[in-house]
């Protein structure tokens, strides 16, 4: 609530002002989210790998993609992990600011679609905290909640990305990566949009 | 390049033309390309809509391309996991001329034309394959059917899926004159250009046309000077039609205006641009894709995938005859023809194949094809006889038939005639048997039916003979007469089968549908509608001792004949089969599968009333078998 007090006395880094300039103007972009992290606390835990397809006009835009792999040396150190599988990953790496500045360049105003989306706008916020930047601003939708909506199911339970995409016939991808889950959510979204009837 | 796009990659390389792209070509689609999600019936575009920058690939569900003709919509292509299509904006920049609209939940691959152009460039087959399927989308695209180069034998007759139907192809740059041309001068451009017509405008509207005829009886007979001006000798008003006319109102309209060329005009009035002119012969040269002309196909092709283009055809053509409202009666006789001059091919090419056979022999198809009923691709029943011969040369005999059923069976499979679930075909020891086996095992059946009810199926009494001896099947006809005569052991056990089927309706005349399994909620019309009525028939047309008539519905309407007392009860079952029938060959058409099970909430509320009522004939017939049979003894 009084985010702004705490930082009053900041300077934010340039990519965070260039970032909230950017919301004079309304998005018609889309930016399908799912990231890795290697737990659920906000303090200990960090996020190991963020992906994004960005949908425009009900199609999903294979070019507009983003996906990196954070490199999180100080933490599988101080968990005395191995960190063998991302050397050898042809993947892009970033360490943890460089790959936040990118992907909030990606970002940009979209809006963030993602499942059970507040986990992963709270792990960022949480690592944007670190950098001294502010919360995302952007829009966030949920596809378990917009599935929800959609059948009108009141009762508490979460319905896990698997079983979504068993109910809407999503063909199932060989991995789980984070890149093949967003890729399921931009589907399931696609979906979920047409039969919600969002403009 | 992500995960996703190397997977999309790897999709497209198992597809033409992409087969043919580098790594590094596929690789710069598949980062570039936008995925499409359709819901079913979702239309992706429409004719006339401007066109998209991209073209399209499935990459999972069926997109139908249609056009119209006579204010209605004709499927003419439906695109399939891999089919590409929405090329036109590659060759043309007019907008659509077809509609693309999901069949069912689909994903398309949008393929921007930027990124692919360039790799045209140097890739000479990939614009060939593209060219060839742009044309064989657009059935009015005609004047590029010049340029593809196809090595299928069907090129020639390529468009004739549309048949009768279909919109015509013209001559789409007529001549044209002015009222002030002399006759003359309007005869040396026919001479010249080898046309018999020409049309006179004026500001663009038709006002008339020479033709052969009326230079014949009003030149050459003196009548008129040859220099005077044409408008004096011209057939006027032209009988005008729009663009998309169809073949039969064309003919139509020539009959009725007793004229020998229509003009082609935008709006179809005589106050538009001209866009060409349909003569007689144009209509002879679409009908030459005619039934007729399949069956002469079927007869000169040479392996099963000629066949399966054929059988393709048929389907094509059943599809736009039933669309067209003609009687099913009809559409059936034409089919069958055709199917059995499929069957008979693919015997024969087994033949050529493993040489002539040893002895005589008939190949008889039973179940639905042995009915002629068979109009959707349903599976494949059969049953081959060879004569006796000495039982020295029986193995080398039944080992050389064994053979010719196996190969014909898996011929027909490849055509898309599944094998029969219950092995009742030619190519299983059990049925591919000498002529006084067969007599033995029909006397065995109806004789001594209560012990032999494992193996005997109804459907081996509804046999029509294919290729082969037409003794033998006199033969097996014989047999089974001779034993249906006051068999009442035999009669009771078809009756019970008649019987013994699920009823369609409820105690509150509701349709019992499938409670569970991939068909739930689906009605199956064939167990629980049709099949009562042919196995009906088949036990009345027995006990009747008709000979020779296996169609469902001919043999209602013989036993309307033989049993006047009860020919109401007879003709409303002819009529509930041919709507029953009617019913599931639409579902099956639609879906591309058997047609076995109806979704009934996608039928109109109309139809599902006439359904109801299809129903009702059922029961009388029911009454009628229990009450003629008295029905005890298994039951």
């Amino acid at each position: 609530m009084l985010d702004w007090l705490k930082h009053i006395n900041k300077e934010h880094p340039e990519f965070w002002k260039e970032y909230l300039t950017k919301f004079s103007k309304k998005s018609k972009r889309y930016v399908i989210l799912s990231t890795k992290a290697t737990g659920d606390s906000l303090e200990k835990d960090v996020i190991t790998f963020i992906s994004a397809f960005a949908v425009e006009n009900d199609t999903i835009m294979i070019k507009d993609s983003f996906e990196t792999i954070l490199l999180q040396y100080r933490f599988l150190h101080d968990n005395h992990l191995s960190n063998e599988y991302i050397i050898e990953s042809r993947l892009m790496k970033l360490s943890e600011p460089e790959a936040l500045k990118s992907f909030i360049e990606y970002l940009g105003n979209g809006i963030i679609v993602g499942h059970q989306i507040e986990k992963d706008v709270a792990m960022i916020n949480a690592t944007l905290e670190r950098m001294d930047c502010g919360k995302l601003r952007n829009e966030a939708l949920d596809i378990d909640i917009m599935h929800r909506k959609l059948h009108e199911i009141t009762e508490d339970r979460e319905f896990s990305l698997d079983e979504l995409s068993d109910f809407y016939k999503i063909q199932k991808t060989e991995g789980d990566s984070a890149t093949e889950e967003a890729y399921k959510i931009a589907l399931l979204f696609l979906k979920l949009k047409h039969k919600l009837g969002l403009k | 390049m992500n995960i996703i796009a190397e997977q999309i990659a790897e999709f497209l390389k198992n597809h033409a033309p992409f087969n043919q792209l580098t790594s590094e070509e596929l690789a710069e689609i598949a980062s570039n390309i936008r995925v499409v999600n359709l819901e079913k019936k979702q239309t992706l575009f429409k004719i006339n809509d401007a066109l998209h920058d991209s073209f399209y690939v499935v990459a999972s569900g069926v997109v139908n391309i249609s056009v119209i003709v006579d204010a209605e919509e004709n499927i003419i292509d439906k695109c399939h996991e891999g089919s590409i299509f929405g090329l036109r904006p590659f060759f043309a920049k007019n907008n659509y001329k077809v509609t693309a609209k999901a069949r069912e939940d689909s994903l398309v691959y949008a393929i921007p034309i930027s990124v692919f152009k360039p790799l045209l460039a140097n890739n000479a087959e990939v614009l060939n394959f593209l060219l060839e399927n742009f044309a064989s989308n657009l059935p009015e695209d005609r004047s590029s059917k010049g340029n593809l180069v196809s090595d299928s034998g069907f090129y020639s007759e390529k468009q004739s899926e549309a048949q009768f139907f279909q919109t015509l192809a013209y001559n789409t740059t007529p001549l044209l004159a002015t009222s002030d041309n002399t006759a003359q001068e309007v005869a040396q451009m026919m001479a010249e250009s080898l046309k018999n017509n020409v049309i006179i405008f004026e500001k663009n509207g038709p006002i008339g046309i020479v033709t052969h005829a009326d230079l014949a009886s009003k030149i050459a007979t003196g009548r008129y000077p040859i220099n005077i001006p044409v408008s004096n000798i011209m057939s006027s008003p032209v009988v005008t039609v729009l663009e998309n006319v169809s073949l039969a109102e064309a003919q139509l309209l020539m009959l009725k205006n007793n004229v020998t060329h229509l003009c082609v005009t935008i709006d179809g009035t005589d106050k538009s641009t001209i866009k060409g002119v349909i003569s007689e012969h144009d209509l002879i040269a679409a009908q030459a894709s005619n039934p007729g002309v399949l069956i002469k196909e079927i007869k000169r092709s040479l392996s099963s995938n000629e066949l399966k283009e054929i059988r393709k055809r048929l389907t094509n053509l059943i599809q736009s005859s039933i669309q067209k409202n003609i009687p099913l009666t009809h559409i059936t006789n034409i089919a069958s023809e055709i199917n059995f001059a499929i069957l008979k091919r693919a015997v024969e090419l087994s033949i050529l194949d493993l040489g002539s056979p040893p002895a005589r022999y008939a190949w008889i198809s039973i179940g639905s094809q042995g009915r002629k009923e068979q109009l959707l691709l349903t599976d494949q029943d059969s049953f081959l006889v060879f004569e006796d011969v000495p039982q020295n040369k029986y193995i080398e005999v039944k080992d050389y038939f064994l053979k010719l059923g196996k190969k014909t069976t898996a011929t027909l499979e490849k055509i898309g005639y599944e094998l029969c679930p219950y092995g009742h075909m030619g190519s299983n020891m059990m049925w591919c048997k000498s002529l006084s086996d067969w007599i033995k095992q029909y006397n065995n059946w109806m004789n001594a039916t209560r012990e032999n009810t494992d193996n005997l199926s109804s459907i081996f009494f509804d046999y029509e003979l294919v290729i082969g001896e037409q003794k033998i099947e006199t033969a097996i006809n014989n047999i089974i007469f001779e034993n249906a005569n006051n068999n009442a052991l035999f009669f009771d056990f078809l009756g019970n089968e008649a019987l013994r089927k699920n009823s369609a309706l409820s105690f509150f005349k509701k349709f019992i549908v499938e409670e569970e399994g991939i068909h739930k909620d689906k009605f199956d019309i064939k167990t629980r509608a049709l099949m009562p009525l042919i196995d009906g028939a088949r036990l009345l047309i027995l006990s009747y001792d008709i000979k020779g008539i296996n169609n469902t519905y001919t043999r209602f309407k013989q036993l309307a004949i033989a049993d006047p007392k009860h020919s109401e009860i007879y003709l409303n079952c002819a009529e509930a089969y041919l709507f029953l029938t009617k019913i599931r060959t639409l579902e099956g058409l639609k879906n591309e599968n058997s047609g076995q099970y109806i979704n009934l909430e996608e039928l109109s509320k109309i139809d599902r009333e006439k359904l109801k009522n299809a129903l009702i004939p059922m029961k009388e017939l029911e009454e009628l078998i229990k009450d003629k049979f008295q029905l005890t003894q298994f039951s």
